[in-house]
């Protein structure tokens, strides 16, 4: 089957101007926020469920892998076109309607393409909102956010998307439709729900999503404390929450970090420290007050210079920009990053931050580190122009070793980004094969013929059912 | 279809590769949020300019994606790493210009250069009107107000501030400018007013690509405001164009100039405590703001409009971030159907917020708004009326 047959039939099955085949505009459809590239076949606009399915029918007809993409706001290439036959881009931001509000329930069904702080502002009225925030969430979908079982700073107190889907209505690569868990409080069966969130469109297109809503908290609380050692700070994350204190939102910055935000937000950040932590309780305002003074007596105990409270929303909202436009802000000091994700004990925060810059100064490299340590998920951040001869060698030489240094102090490779193209073939480090050959067994359930954004998360060649002997002991099945 | 296949861009490949694809700036595009398609967003549109300046050829699909951006640059406030995407997108636009620019567009900027010409024309506009002579759907295109056939002239008040009074705002909008003078005056401030040189800013130059031109019409303002009194702006577009003269004429003159121009709302609020009494027996208003993007994005100075109203109206915001409304100088006129579909999120946003009246400080955005149906005026006009001054 040639590409040209394959554009015809999916313009037959969705019409022609929903699917896009002009050499130009697909370059545009090759990557993601991530630094990787791909290349595609065509890049499909459904607006409906019955769209989608036509497409995933269409591609079955021609046998052709297919890559579902939100936003593009993805940070492992999970919606790089990918592979040795370039895949159908299934783009979703068309699909961006809420459909249905139970605000009795707290329950809503939205099409994937919603954008997630879309969806917070629109069941505002209700005193509701959408808990997973990741830091792109102006720009990200709740379809993204299934696929890479999204966090954000508040998951460390409600938990990650996971904890907010209950069901899901998903096409799978045969075209057919069917719903994944259910509204019941325990559905039957297996939770196939489970699996599919963060399966990183591995395992079928969700098109209705029915998202879990929750109480707006009656009273906030921000801290702002800076420190002129990072090591303090990094403790004194350990010691607030050995104190029996869980907070919305326990993050960090360092210096690189301050110095770049401080320049877009202008939010008065002490520029000449080596970190920051923004701490923030919500709940009853009895108890947001008492441990609001508990977080500061031990940020102070813990060395913190100052401890700033926010006045008010305002402030509170400038604080919350900076660090979210982290990511986007190191463009002041050089074009590209390379981002990680390790989550890493708390107790060992301390030493494998200084691993990482340890690593970093060793290949002539700068790293900022802007990350949820709450929960110990690291987001090393290396900046580099890549126009600088044999400079992305170094950034990948880096990365592997920043990886491999998480990994040997108890930690995994992603918290929250997934592991997409970036991170696949540093599966190994965690997974044996046994392990991995019983997740390809679970996605081929899914999709046996493998034409879901194939070439993602397992290192190619992974034997799958059957094809391991034996299972031995003390694999992650 | 290769239009050409040179590089025609030019552009500072240190300023486009400061996009590092984050994609913060997506929900910020009013093209990307009804459209959802990369080439019609801000990340699309600075890879598209990457691809051509690396070599790609100008195709019609390129041709496409600088054409279809409002720029409002709503992405330019969202982005964290300051991407100057207007510098960006005007100087694409310049390059690609003796190409793209229809003459019948050249053609229509020429008029508002001259104002008798746009009286004349308004003035037979307004007579057509009255005899149903106006295919609607031009009408609508042009988002025609109810012209008037015949406008009282104003009248200076002393030296000191000059008031801007621009083209299509002079002669389809007055009354606006004839409220800021009251207000003004009534705050004890002389307004001065230029001569035939001040009639058009170039701002729809600007956008076009058409910059020698803009440059040239910038020196035609400056000099119709000796002195070195404060130059007041009641619009947003008009407003931004002047700010920017410093950096587009490129000459310590024109940045001298640049920094007497104020947006009017803004130096109003600097003096809120002259402004005048609400006059007696004033009923309750309840006024939705809706800002500009050259207000908003470029000037950054949306906030002042609500200090100067709130003493009169009750203010409410509209829930949709300070989307643009479509309107986009000629944007509305040439690009319709995609300005329509963002114009109607716009109109959702006011529905939900259900004011007595929409204020905008811009003539583009107000007269594209009144044409979907909202009831719409200009902050000083309210102002005004408000304290019984018109």
């Amino acid at each position: 089957m040639t590409v040209g047959a394959l554009i015809a039939d999916l313009r037959c099955a969705i019409g022609a101007d929903r699917v896009r085949a002009d050499p130009f505009e697909m370059t545009l459809y090759d990557r993601d926020a991530s630094t990787m590239r791909g290349s595609c076949a065509a890049v499909c606009l459904p607006a409906s469920t019955a769209e989608v399915s036509a497409v995933l029918r269409t591609c079955r007809s021609h046998d052709w892998p297919f890559v579902a993409r939100g936003s593009g706001t993805g940070l492992a290439g999970g919606a790089v076109p990918s592979g040795p036959k370039p895949p159908v881009v299934v783009v979703t931001t068309r699909m961006n309607r809420v459909l249905d509000v139970d605000v009795d329930n707290r329950l809503a069904w939205v099409e994937p393409g919603v954008i997630n702080l879309d969806l917070s502002r629109a069941v505002a009225e209700h005193g509701l909102f959408f808990a997973p925030d990741p830091s792109s969430q102006q720009s990200c979908s709740v379809g993204g956010n299934v696929a890479n079982n999204s966090g954000g700073p508040h998951c460390l107190l409600y938990g990650v998307t996971n904890a907010h889907i209950a069901a899901l209505d998903v096409v799978l690569a045969d075209g057919e439709l069917v719903r994944l868990g259910g509204l019941d409080a325990e559905p039957d069966g297996l939770d196939l729900r489970g699996c599919f969130v963060g399966s990183e469109g591995t395992m079928g297109i969700a098109t209705r999503i029915c998202v879990r809503l929750t109480e707006k908290p009656r009273s906030v609380s921000t801290l702002l404390a800076d420190f002129t050692d990072m090591g303090n700070a990094a403790r004194a994350v350990s010691a607030v929450i050995s104190a029996g204190i869980v907070p919305a939102a326990l993050e960090m910055m360092d210096k690189t970090i301050i110095g770049v935000v401080e320049a877009y937000v202008q939010a008065g950040l002490p520029t000449d420290a080596e970190a920051l932590l923004l701490v923030e309780l919500d709940g009853l305002q009895g108890g947001v007050r008492v441990e609001s003074a508990a977080v500061s007596a031990v940020l102070s105990g813990h060395g913190a210079r100052s401890v700033r409270v926010a006045a008010d929303d305002t402030e509170r909202a400038v604080w919350w920009k900076a660090r979210k436009s982290a990511f986007g802000a190191v463009a002041r000091i050089a074009p590209n990053y390379y981002l990680h994700d390790c989550v890493v004990p708390r107790s060992v925060l301390v030493d494998v931050l200084g691993e990482v810059n340890a690593i970093a100064r060793a290949e002539g490299l700068l790293v900022g580190n802007v990350f949820h340590a709450g929960d110990g998920n690291l987001h090393p951040l290396i900046v580099f122009d890549r126009r600088e001869p044999g400079v992305e060698a170094k950034v990948h030489e880096a990365g592997r070793r920043i990886i491999e240094a998480c990994v040997r102090a108890g930690g995994s490779l992603s918290g929250e980004h997934g592991i997409g193209l970036e991170k696949r073939d540093a599966m190994s480090l965690v997974f044996t094969e046994a392990d991995m050959a019983a997740q390809k067994c679970l996605r081929d359930a899914f999709d046996p013929e493998g034409r879901c954004n194939p070439d993602k998360v397992l290192p190619s060649g992974t034997a799958g059912c059957g094809e391991l002997a034996s299972v031995p002991a003390g694999a992650w099945i | 279809m290769a239009v050409t296949g040179r590089n025609l861009l030019g552009l500072d490949p240190d300023e486009l590769s400061c996009c590092v694809s984050c994609g913060l700036c997506l929900s910020t595009c009013p093209t990307f949020r009804v459209s959802g398609e990369e080439a019609k967003s801000p990340r699309g549109r600075i890879a598209a300019m990457r691809l051509v300046s690396e070599g790609a050829a100008v195709t019609e699909s390129f041709l496409e994606v600088i054409s279809s951006c409002v720029m409002c640059r709503a992405c330019e406030t969202a982005c964290p790493s300051s991407v100057h995407f207007g510098s960006l997108m005007e100087d694409t636009r310049a390059s690609l210009a003796a190409t793209t620019v229809p003459w019948w567009q050249t053609l229509a900027y020429k008029t508002l250069e001259r104002p008798r010409l746009l009286r004349l024309l308004t003035g037979m506009g307004a007579v057509a009107q009255r005899l149903h002579l106006i295919p609607p759907a031009l009408e609508s295109r042009l988002s025609l107000p109810r012209l008037a056939v015949r406008q009282e002239p104003l009248t200076p008040t002393g030296s000191d501030v000059w008031l801007f009074t621009g083209c299509v705002m002079d002669a389809w909008q007055r009354p606006v400018h004839a409220a800021v003078i009251a207000v003004l005056s009534a705050m004890g401030f002389g307004v001065a007013l230029p001569g035939a040189g001040a009639a058009c800013c170039g701002a729809l130059h600007s956008h076009a690509g058409l910059t020698s031109r803009a440059v040239t019409l910038a020196g035609r303002v400056m000099s119709a405001f000796p002195g070195d009194a404060p130059v007041l702006v009641d619009s947003a577009g008009c407003g931004a164009q002047l700010r920017d003269y410093g950096r587009l004429v490129g000459t310590d003159e024109a940045a001298r100039f640049s920094a007497r121009v104020h947006d009017v709302h803004e130096w109003l609020a600097a003096r809120a405590d002259l402004l005048p009494p609400v006059k007696a027996g004033a009923g309750p208003l309840t006024v939705a703001v809706q800002d500009p993007c050259h207000l908003r994005h470029v000037q950054k100075c949306h906030l002042p409009v609500r200090k100067v109203l709130s003493p009169y109206a009750s203010v409410v915001e509209l829930d949709d971030d300070g989307v643009c409304c479509g309107a986009g100088g000629a944007y509305s006129a040439l690009r319709p159907e995609m300005a329509r579909a963002i114009r109607q999120a716009k109109l959702s946003a006011i529905d939900a917020a259900a004011p007595d009246v929409v204020a905008s400080a811009n003539p583009g955005c107000s007269l594209w708004l009144a044409g979907g149906g909202a009831k719409v005026e200009h902050p000083m006009v309210l102002v005004a009326q408000r304290a019984g001054l018109v």
